[in-house]
C-alpha cells in the first residue's frame, strides 16, 4: 500500500510545488494523476518513489518510509518508468540492456536465474535480445524500458507520461502490458498522462491536481463527469464523456450503456 | 552545479560592460596568473575574480564555484606538497618550498577557472555571440559554435542528472556510492548522455538551418555593442593587473 500523510515539497528558490497531499492507494490499483501541466504530477510520482524526498509529511511504501530507505535498494519494489526510455538504456542490445536492470536489483540471485527470466521476459515482449536499443524506434525503446522494468517483477509500478510521442498501436502495445500485469500479478500502477482516452481505458481511479494541490480522487468515470472539477483542473474530458454529456445521458457513458439508451430513445421515437 | 552556468539577469556593472570587454577580463586574469609566480599577486588577482562575482551581485554563485574547486584545490594541493622534495624539510617530506609551489599551484587554478563561470553568468551567451561578431569580427559561424558549446554545457548537465535519476530508480546504487565507485558506475551512462546529445545537436542544427542561418551577415543583429566608460575603466584595471604580473613575478 502507498500511503502519503501531508506531503509538501518544494524545489529551491521556488514556492511550495505540492503541497499538504494525502490519499492511500491500495495493492493492485492502477490508478492515474491528472491535471495540467505544473499542477504537480511529476513531482508527487517522484515522492512516491523517493527520489525526491518530501520537506513535510511522509511518503510510506508498504509500511516503510521512503525517506529512510535508499531508492536504488526500493528499486525491486517499485519500477519507475520515464517519459524518455534514453534515459534509462544504456546497453547495447536488448538482452544487455534487460540483464543490466536485473544485475543492479537482483544481483544476489544465480546467474542462469536471471539469465532465464530475461529470455522469458524477451519473449514476451517480442524482442530477439540482439537488437540495438537506440537504433528501435521511440516506441520500440520505450518498450525495451519497461521490459527491463518489468523483468525485476516489482510490486508497484510509477508511469511518467509512458504514452507521450507514441503512435496509437505503440501506446496500446504498451498500455495493454501494463494492463496485464496490474490484472494478472495485482501490481500497483500510478500513472502519469495526459491523454484522457487512456486514462478512461485503463485506470480505474483518478487523483486530480492544480497548483500542486489534490482536487479531486475518485473512479474515473465520475472524476470525468465532474464538469466544475474538470475545468478547475483544465481538463478536458475524453470525446465519450463529452458526448455522452451532450446527449444529456450523464450516468450513461459507457459505450454499451450509451447504446441502451440510444437504443431505448430509438425505439420510443418508433412508437410514438 | 548545472545552474553555475545559468545567465543571471541584473543591471550591474559587470552586466553593462561590453561581452568582448568582460571576455577581454577573463582573458587578462588568466594571463596574469600563469605571467606571474608571485602568491600576493595571485592573491590580487582572486580577490579581482571575487570582486566581479559580487559588484555582479553574484556572491553566492561565486562562493559556490570557489566551494566546487576547493575540493580540487586541495587534492593537487596535498598532492604537490607531498611529491616537491625540493628545499628546506619542515616536517616529514614536507618542505618550505613544496609547500610553496603547492600554494603557488592551487591559487593560479582557482585564479583561471573562477573569471569565465562568472563572466558567463551575467552575460547573455546571444550577446557574446554578436558582440564577437560585430566588435571582433569572428565569422558569425564561429562565434555561434563556440556560444552553443557554453549554452550546451547546463543542458547536459541536467541531462546527466535525470539519467543517474532514472538508473537510480532502476537499482544502479548512485545513491549510496561515493568516490571512483560512483565514478565506474558513471561511466556505462555516457552512451545515452552521447547518444541524447548527438540527437539534440542535429535537431539545433536542422532548426537553425529552417531559420536562415546560411544567409545571415554580420549586418544581420540588430543589437550594438559599443565602448563606454564602463569599459575603459575595465580596461585600465586589464593593464594595471598585466604590469603587475609582469613586474612581480
Amino acid at each position: 500500500m502507498i500511503e502519503l500523510e501531508k506531503v509538501s515539497f518544494s524545489y529551491a528558490a521556488q514556492g511550495p510545488t505540492v503541497s499538504d497531499l494525502s490519499f492511500q492507494i491500495e495493492q493492485g490499483e492502477f490508478v492515474a494523476i491528472l491535471g495540467a501541466n505544473g499542477a504537480g504530477k511529476t513531482t508527487t510520482v517522484k515522492l512516491i518513489d523517493g527520489l525526491i524526498r518530501p520537506t513535510s509529511g511522509r511518503v510510506m511504501i508498504h509500511g516503510s518510509d521512503t525517506a529512510k530507505t535508499p531508492v536504488s535498494q526500493r528499486a525491486r519494489q517499485v519500477g519507475f518508468l520515464f517519459q524518455n526510455p534514453d534515459r534509462q538504456i544504456c546497453k547495447n542490445t536488448v538482452r544487455e540492456e534487460i540483464l543490466f536492470g536485473l544485475s543492479a536489483v537482483r544481483g544476489d540471485e544465480p546467474e542462469e536465474r536471471r539469465t532465464a527470466r530475461a529470455e522469458e521476459v524477451l519473449a514476451d515482449f517480442g524482442f530477439t535480445g540482439d537488437e540495438e536499443p537506440f537504433a528501435l524506434s521511440r516506441g520500440q525503446r520505450q518498450r525495451v524500458a519497461l521490459a527491463s522494468i518489468l523483468a525485476v517483477e516489482p510490486e508497484v509500478l510509477i508511469l511518467d507520461e509512458p504514452t507521450t510521442g507514441l503512435d496509437y498501436r505503440e501506446c496500446c502495445h504498451i498500455m495493454d502490458r501494463i494492463r496485464r500485469m496490474n490484472r494478472e500479478r495485482k501490481v500497483t500502477v500510478v500513472m502519469v498522462c495526459h491523454d484522457m482516452e487512456v486514462v478512461l481505458d485503463y485506470a480505474d481511479r483518478a487523483l486530480v491536481m492544480a497548483c500542486g494541490r489534490l482536487l479531486g480522487d475518485g473512479p474515473v468515470r465520475e472524476i470525468f463527469r465532474d464538469r466544475m472539477l474538470m475545468e478547475t483542473a483544465s481538463i478536458l474530458p475524453p470525446q465519450m464523456i463529452g458526448l455522452a454529456q451532450r446527449l444529456g445521458l450523464d450516468g450513461g457513458d459507457t459505450p454499451e450503456a450509451m447504446a441502451d439508451v440510444l437504443a431505448a430513445r430509438a425505439k420510443g421515437g418508433e412508437e410514438q | 552545479m548545472k545552474d553555475l552556468f545559468r545567465y543571471v539577469p541584473g543591471r550591474s556593472v559587470i552586466h553593462r560592460m561590453n561581452p568582448v570587454t568582460k571576455l577581454l577580463l577573463t582573458v587578462v586574469i588568466c594571463v596574469a596568473a600563469f605571467i606571474t609566480g608571485n602568491i600576493f599577486v595571485l592573491l590580487g588577482l582572486l580577490a579581482a575574480d571575487l570582486a566581479i562575482g559580487f559588484i555582479a551581485g553574484v556572491p553566492g554563485k561565486t562562493l559556490n564555484i570557489l566551494k566546487g574547486l576547493m575540493k580540487i584545490a586541495i587534492f593537487l594541493f596535498v598532492l604537490q606538497t607531498l611529491l616537491y622534495r625540493d628545499g628546506t624539510p619542515l616536517f616529514w617530506i614536507i618542505t618550505d618550498k613544496g609547500l610553496l609551489t603547492a600554494a603557488t599551484v592551487v591559487l593560479r587554478l582557482v585564479v583561471v577557472c573562477m573569471p569565465l563561470t562568472l563572466v558567463l553568468a551575467v552575460t547573455r551567451v546571444s550577446d557574446l555571440a554578436n558582440a564577437l561578431v560585430q566588435v571582433l569580427h569572428v565569422p558569425y559561424k564561429y562565434a555561434f559554435t563556440v556560444t552553443t558549446a557554453i549554452r550546451f554545457i547546463p543542458q547536459f548537465l541536467e541531462e546527466m542528472s535525470d539519467i543517474m535519476e532514472a538508473q537510480t530508480a532502476r537499482g544502479v546504487a548512485f545513491d549510496k556510492a561515493r568516490g571512483l565507485r560512483k565514478l565506474g558506475m558513471i561511466l556505462p551512462l555516457c552512451a545515452p548522455l552521447l547518444i541524447t546529445s548527438v540527437r539534440r545537436t542535429e535537431l539545433t542544427a536542422v532548426a537553425v538551418e529552417v531559420r536562415g542561418f546560411a544567409l545571415r551577415t554580420p549586418a544581420s543583429g540588430y543589437r550594438r555593442y559599443p565602448f563606454g566608460l564602463i569599459d575603459a575603466a575595465a580596461m585600465i584595471v586589464c593593464a594595471g593587473m598585466i604590469v603587475a604580473a609582469v613586474m612581480i613575478r
